[in-house]
């Protein structure tokens, strides 16, 4: 890690420890969006990192956030921090002025009517009840900006009860139109980078609480950490954590250095196959995060469900495996089985 | 318990300064392994081959990070990491060099006399000398230090009796580096343990008899020591220090690439044969090995920055060994799950039919050699600090 990642590492860890624990997650699930937590987090300038110094910001680029978005997942942070972050990157890269308070992000691409309104129902935004304004990419190379006052909110939630709200637009003229130099999918690619994170600071939570819960239950008058089955179960975790964690900052890195390309190679080969990796890593970390922890981790008292539900919520959003293996089963066909070592290594 | 956010790959990109080398490889491999067919290229490193040795010893491209004055190259790691990524995946047949370029040369290098050095150093640099390893016994499998094997210390030398089993190129090597009891009666049972070269060719009473693999193919052996007389200076290292000595060398063995690549011509060809049935659930399980793909490179060249920065990759190596030989060995299942052809090593077979038939005979291998998927696993496991 360089400086600014460690110092953000350092930060992030001693706020999220202090702040987010199972009594803190199970009344914001009661409660909801916590703005005593959002303070902080922005007095850190989390959601800021990304944007420039002009802007506020750290000016920090991807590999240094993922240390943030990791944490969000390590800690289940019931906060759109990833969501704020990425929707201020994208806001700062059109020129778009900043804007204060939750971004919700429109997942999918947005496609104005002839008369540059918006008609349309977007499922699954994230804290979309809790936004001081939408964003979405549009078709026609355009990120477009909306007030919340256009909009009608059903609100839902996913498995680990965050918002996840579907937004009703009928014909809203967007705030703002600015153009755009990314993909019209963007949010999408970069919704699945952001849950590849997550997942990762999830696995490692879960790991976490495994190891310890093994080394202090006892049964049949040893350790459950000393049964050899148990150990392999550790093992298997450790390898699945340390392959989505991998593959995840891999990714983020790849943004930095590659970013998005008109053509040829870029950054959604290592995006893609960190969604992939991550979500089909999801099974094999819930499954055995629950197996060593037996009935006491299957209540709701106690908090690796926090991290489980996540998982399994983070798993299908933006993407799947499915679907994200699809998109690099056709990349690997196009290039023919003799060129897939030059693309990878490429 | 360990700090699990300190359980970290990380990342670790080969400095571009590289680019040329693999470039040079790839159109060396590219024009050397024309007549290769994808059936002998799919033993990658079970492909037996003097003459393709002798040709990358001769670009120097073997024994690349040992020193100049013994023959190497003293080139990065780093080099020989590509060169090792560039032959496994093209398929190349590296059996001959395998073991000397990989782990007996650097062990020499590390722990041998200068005599030795002077003497065996060059030859593994050219690409001239095989190399089998000494570890295994028949009651000594993944309880290395159980070993039993003996050397008792004569007049002029020393005198070994027992049994080494799975020694893969045995029956054609020059030297053996072996792990021998010095002393029966030590406190631990790791102390007692010593390490020898010993010339294969020019011992009497060492007998190797090949042992048929599954597929009825000879490469491992068992070899018989019957009062075979080495001479005193075959001692590698100090004596004593055997077991320290021989961990060194298996972490040499549990640290390269070649725990994810050595079957990635398989995946090359399912490529291929998918092609024209690629519907997107097909596409879908091609996708997510490609990304598994991808993920191991990505993690084995952490282990491979780690080692250039001089940093244990003990845990992180054992990982990688872990996740790639399942990765490995899903693949053959996941062929026949996607594509309806048998596989074969019958001439009548495609390419592709025999390239699954090699691969599925040899992939029970893969959890076994360097270290049982058990023992690995219990590494991670101390790693973890549950053991």
């Amino acid at each position: 890690m360089n400086e600014l990642q460690k110092i953000l590492d350092e930060s992030v860890t001693k706020l999220f420890e202090a702040r987010v624990d199972r009594e803190f997650l199970t009344r914001t699930e009661e409660a909801g969006f916590s703005q005593e937590l959002w303070d902080l987090v922005e007095e850190q300038g989390l959601p800021q990192v990304l944007v420039s110094e002009d802007g506020g910001g750290m000016n920090a680029g991807w590999a240094d956030a993922y240390v943030v978005v990791r944490a969000c997942g390590r800690h289940g942070v019931p906060l759109p921090v990833p969501e704020t972050m990425l929707g201020r990157w994208l806001l700062e890269r059109a020129g778009a002025p900043l804007v204060d308070g939750v971004i919700g992000l429109l997942p999918q691409t947005v496609r104005l009517g002839a008369n540059g309104h918006y008609s349309a129902e977007c499922a699954r935004v994230p804290w979309g009840r809790d936004a001081a304004c939408f964003v979405g990419a549009t078709d026609g190379g355009e990120l477009v900006v909306f007030d919340t006052a256009q909009a009608s909110i059903l609100e839902e939630l996913n498995l680990a009860r965050e918002p996840r709200d579907t937004v009703h637009f009928r014909e809203a003229k967007p705030l703002g139109r600015h153009a755009l130099d990314l993909p019209p999918d963007v949010v999408r690619w970069l919704g699945a980078l952001l849950r590849s994170a997550q997942i990762a600071g999830a696995a490692a939570g879960c790991l976490e609480m495994s190891v310890r819960y093994t080394s202090e239950r006892e049964q049949f008058g040893r350790l459950l950490s000393q049964f050899q089955a148990i150990q392999h179960h550790l093992a298997e975790l450790a390898g699945a954590m340390a392959s989505v964690d991998t593959m995840a900052h891999s990714a983020f890195t790849a943004l930095d250095t590659l970013g998005f390309k008109a053509t040829g190679r870029d950054a959604r080969f290592e995006i893609a196959a960190a969604k992939c990796r991550a979500s089909e890593a999801v099974e094999m970390l819930t499954r055995l995060s629950h197996q060593v922890h037996g009935a006491i981790g299957f209540t709701y008292e106690y908090a690796l469900q926090f991290l489980t539900r996540r998982l399994w919520s983070w798993r299908a959003e933006f993407g799947a495996h499915g679907e994200w293996g699809e998109v690099l089963g056709r990349t690997a066909v196009e290039q023919g089985g003799d060129r897939v070592w030059a693309y990878l290594t490429n | 318990m360990l700090n699990i956010d300190s359980l970290r790959f990380p990342r670790y990109e080969l400095p571009a300064a590289l680019e040329p080398l693999r470039q040079e490889v790839r159109a060396f491999l590219d024009e050397t392994l024309k007549p290769y067919s994808p059936l002998v290229r799919s033993n990658t490193w079970d492909g037996f081959d003097p003459d393709f040795s002798r040709k990358l010893g001769a670009r120097g491209w073997l024994g690349m990070a040992l020193p100049k004055q013994y023959g190497g190259h003293e080139r990065s790691a780093l080099e020989r990491y590509v060169i090792v990524e560039e032959t496994l995946a093209a398929g190349a047949p590296v059996g001959f060099h395998w073991i000397a370029d990989r782990q007996s040369g650097p062990v020499i290098a590390r722990y041998g006399t200068e005599e030795q050095k002077r003497k065996i150093i060059p030859g593994i640099a050219k690409g001239e000398i095989c190399f089998c390893i000494g570890m295994s016994e028949p009651n000594s499998g993944s309880d290395l230090a159980s070993v039993r094997t003996k050397a008792e210390r004569v007049a002029d030398g020393w005198l070994v009796n027992g049994t080494k089993i799975w020694t893969t190129n045995a029956h054609r090597a020059d030297y053996m580096i072996a792990l021998l009891r010095t002393d029966s009666n030590p406190d631990s049972k790791h102390r007692g343990l010593s390490q020898f070269l010993i010339d294969l060719k020019n011992t009497r009473g060492v007998t190797p008899r090949p042992i048929q693999d599954l597929s009825g193919r000879r490469h491992f052996n068992e070899v018989v020591f019957e009062d075979a007389l080495i001479p005193a200076d075959a001692l590698l290292g100090k004596e004593g220090e055997g077991w320290k000595q021989a961990t060194a060398e298996l972490a040499f063995e549990r640290s390269g690439p070649e725990r994810y690549l050595s079957c990635f011509i398989l995946l090359s060809k399912l490529i291929d044969e998918v092609k024209d049935r690629a519907t997107p659930a097909v596409l879908a399980k091609i996708g997510a090995e490609v990304a598994w793909a991808t993920t191991l490179r990505n993690m084995s060249l952490a282990v491979a920055g780690m080692l250039n920065e001089g940093v244990d990759p003990g845990l992180q190596a054992s990982i990688v060994k872990d996740l790639g030989c399942q990765f490995e060995q899903r693949l053959p299942g996941l062929a026949q799950e996607l594509v309806a052809l048998e596989p074969t090593l019958a001439e009548s077979g495609t390419d592709y039919q025999q390239v699954l038939g090699n691969l599925t005979l040899l992939a029970p291998s893969f959890s076994l050699r360097g270290g049982t998927l058990e023992i690995l696993r219990g590494i991670i496991a101390r790693g973890l600090g549950v053991r």
